[in-house]
């Protein structure tokens, strides 16, 4: 299974970025070969949709489970329709994340965490 | 004769000389292109007789027709669309309403409906003042679109005056673009100054003449002032800091209520541009 | 992190004089000018440029030679961005929303959407903190693209440095650069004035945070030159939920101070500078809550 992380940097010591939409990269692992790459977050830059721009390439990525800070509810929306798990509020580093998810310590986020930004997030 | 009463600075008193300019005249068309916050209406007090609705065309996905293809999404420059399993989501205040993803689909399942996005408020104010407002709804990004609304009611062989967003960015450009004559109203502090600046550069670059109003002098310093004279600016008027006018403007009264006297200053003013008018 | 948008609506009724106090007051934090086409914050912080960065703004059409003035692209153009008055097509870059209908249109590959450096944007150091701001070119669009530009800057260097407070001064209006510097943010705090025109844009303003359901704080700024309209803007509070933090008096000493670059905050015989301090110490309760 592949697992995005929102990320401060492109390694596994990098903190998990608390934006979803915003942070700067994804790092998208993958839970059975523990093969990872790093993937420059281009949505940061938009003025709005960053998170719907970000979840849409998640979606392309066929991610299956998403760890982050924090997600908006467009972003949150987009994920849930395509049936991607959603593990938020996480702070720490990448590593120590995709440790605790192997674990199965975390609790999937039910809604989103941040009020409505209208889109523009 | 279109004349615009712009400034860089927020709240240098733009709406405060166009409205007593206006006023003054007697007879003229005021078009409020300050659709973010539009405030001459507190001053000339129109009788607003029409209201008429600015509107802009959104989408809608007609789900048995939808095969999620994803063509919609990719197209949209604005994030507005996502696909997402076998769904269309449509996010509104993200639209621009181009129509793109109609265009786009290839399965024929995007229809449009019409979606307000602000109003055009015209009516009649004392003594022969044919007024004109833009009101754009909070929470759209759609000031541009409110303007190009307010553009269509400009009559010709009339003084329009225009009220002008502050800034210097597209609102701003966009309120004066017509204009036969601009005046930036400014204070005497470093941030009137500094704003004034770019104010100029946007005139200087569209070939639109321009003189300068120094609102609340004696606040600040001279240098607004100095730098007019050492670039051969035309200050037009020089309004005193002064309480009373303060209180008279709480209160949605003109200059003009508090002493008629400026009824003269304004009138001159109008026959100083004249003399530099574009056309 | 916490972070905090100040904003007004009307122009002019001190967001900036207050954002550059709290600026100085504050400790572990990053300051944000987001009103871009009028920046004013650099001129009390006297800050040192460190870095400049190019902002390429957003994308809009341009027509090549290629074009056989078929007129397909201005007949679908939204925007009355497209001319054909004369012998070839025109664009309109003021008009022109980068949506990318007339390049799909084109039959013959003529327009292309195309970025171009609109401004720049700066990290700098004042003696207080790091600033981060910018300069839109003259009459350039796309001021809220570059609004969220600066914001990632300031929210990454806050992240790497473990700042607790980003303190933003926001534009006036309610339009893109507003809605932008909006975005996210912990709390807002509208400063507004006791004038007809204060009141209206107060209440469209604060129809867009409440949109965006972001905690609002309330702050009348000269509440002295109309006591009935400082009631009402109370009451306005009062009924909408909105914590009023504070009321500033008028006094000349803050053009004076300002025009000597001086904050008003130092100048102890100022009754707004007393008063600022005061309502800094409200809004620090919510910057730093630990």
């Amino acid at each position: 299974m592949k697992v995005g992380i929102s990320s401060t940097g492109t390694s596994l010591e990098s903190n998990v970025d608390m934006r979803f939409g915003r942070c700067p990269y994804f790092i998208i692992y993958d839970t059975e070969s523990n093969d990872f790459e790093h993937i420059e977050n281009q949505s940061r830059q938009a003025m709005g949709g960053a998170g719907i721009q970000a979840a849409q390439m998640i979606i392309d990525k066929k991610v299956g489970v998403v760890i982050t800070g924090n997600v908006g509810p467009n972003a949150h929306r987009v994920l849930g329709s395509a049936n991607i798990k959603i593990y938020s509020g996480i702070t720490g580093t990448v590593k120590d994340a995709i440790e605790k998810l192997k674990k199965d310590e975390f609790k999937e986020t039910a809604g989103p965490d941040v009020p409505s930004h209208f889109g523009t997030g | 004769m279109i004349l615009s009463v712009a400034s860089g600075k927020g709240g240098t008193g733009k709406t405060t000389v166009a409205v007593n300019l206006a006023l003054s005249v007697g007879f003229c068309q005021f078009m409020d292109y300050d659709v973010e916050a539009p405030n001459a209406a507190f001053f000339l007090k129109p009788d607003i007789k029409h209201i008429q609705k600015v509107e802009m065309k959104h989408p809608y996905f007609l789900k048995e027709v939808c095969n999620a293809c994803g063509k919609c999404a990719e197209f949209c420059n604005f994030n507005a669309v996502a696909v997402a399993g076998d769904e269309v989501i449509f996010f509104p205040e993200l639209c621009h309403g181009c129509g793109g993803c109609l265009l786009v689909c290839p399965e024929g399942a995007v229809r449009e409906k019409d979606v307000e996005i602000g109003k055009i408020k015209k009516g009649f104010s004392k003594p022969g003042i044919n007024f004109y407002m833009g009101d754009l709804k909070p929470g759209y990004m759609r000031t541009i679109s409110v303007q190009a609304a307010l553009d269509k009611f400009i009559e010709k062989d009339i003084l329009i005056i225009i009220d002008c967003p502050p800034g210097t960015s597209c609102p701003m450009v966009f309120s004066v673009k017509d204009s036969d004559y601009c005046i930036l109203v400014t204070e005497p502090t470093p941030y009137g100054l500094n704003d004034l600046l770019i104010s100029i550069e946007v005139l200087k670059d569209m070939g639109i003449p321009y003189g300068v109003i120094i609102n609340r002098d004696g606040i600040g310093n001279d240098e607004v002032e100095n730098y007019c004279r050492k670039n051969n600016i035309k200050i037009l008027l020089k309004i005193p800091n002064d309480m009373e006018v303060a209180k008279y403007y709480s209160r949605g009264e003109s200059m003009l209520d508090y002493d008629i006297s400026w009824k003269g200053k304004f009138e001159n003013i109008l026959k100083e541009i004249k003399k530099d008018v574009r056309k | 992190m916490k972070q905090i948008t100040i904003i007004s609506g009307k122009g002019g009724t001190g967001k900036t004089t207050i954002a550059s106090n709290f600026i100085k007051l504050a400790r572990d934090h990053i300051a944000v000018d987001s009103d871009v086409d009028a920046a004013n914050l650099h001129i009390l912080l006297d800050p040192k440029i460190k870095e400049t960065k190019d902002f390429i703004g957003g994308a809009v059409a341009e027509v090549s030679d290629e074009c056989t003035n078929c007129g397909e692209c201005e007949n679908l153009c939204r925007f009355e961005a497209i001319s054909n008055s004369s012998s070839d097509i025109k664009i309109d870059p003021i008009r022109c929303e980068g949506c990318g209908v007339c390049e799909y249109v084109c039959p013959v590959d003529a327009i292309k959407l195309e970025s171009n450096n609109q401004g720049y944007y700066y990290t700098s150091e004042s003696s207080f903190c790091t600033l981060v701001h910018a300069k839109l070119n003259p009459g350039a669009e796309n001021s809220g693209l570059l609004v969220t530009r600066v914001r990632n800057v300031a929210e990454d260097i806050a992240n790497n440095q473990n700042k607790k407070a980003i303190i933003i001064d926001g534009a006036p209006g309610i339009g893109c650069p507003v809605i932008s510097s909006l975005n996210g943010v912990d709390y807002a705090m509208i400063v507004t004035e006791p004038t007809l025109s204060g009141i209206g844009d107060f209440i469209k303003v604060f129809e867009v945070t409440k949109f965006f359901n972001i905690k609002t704080f309330a702050c009348v700024n000269k509440y002295d030159i109309n006591l009935n309209n400082t009631e009402k803007i109370y009451d306005f509070c009062l009924k909408n939920d909105i914590e009023l933090i504070g009321k500033i008096p008028y006094d000349d000493k803050v053009s004076i101070c300002l025009s000597n670059r001086k904050f008003i905050i130092d100048e102890p015989s100022s009754e707004a500078g007393k008063e600022i301090k005061k309502i800094w110490e409200k809004v620090k309760e919510y910057l730093y809550p630990n």
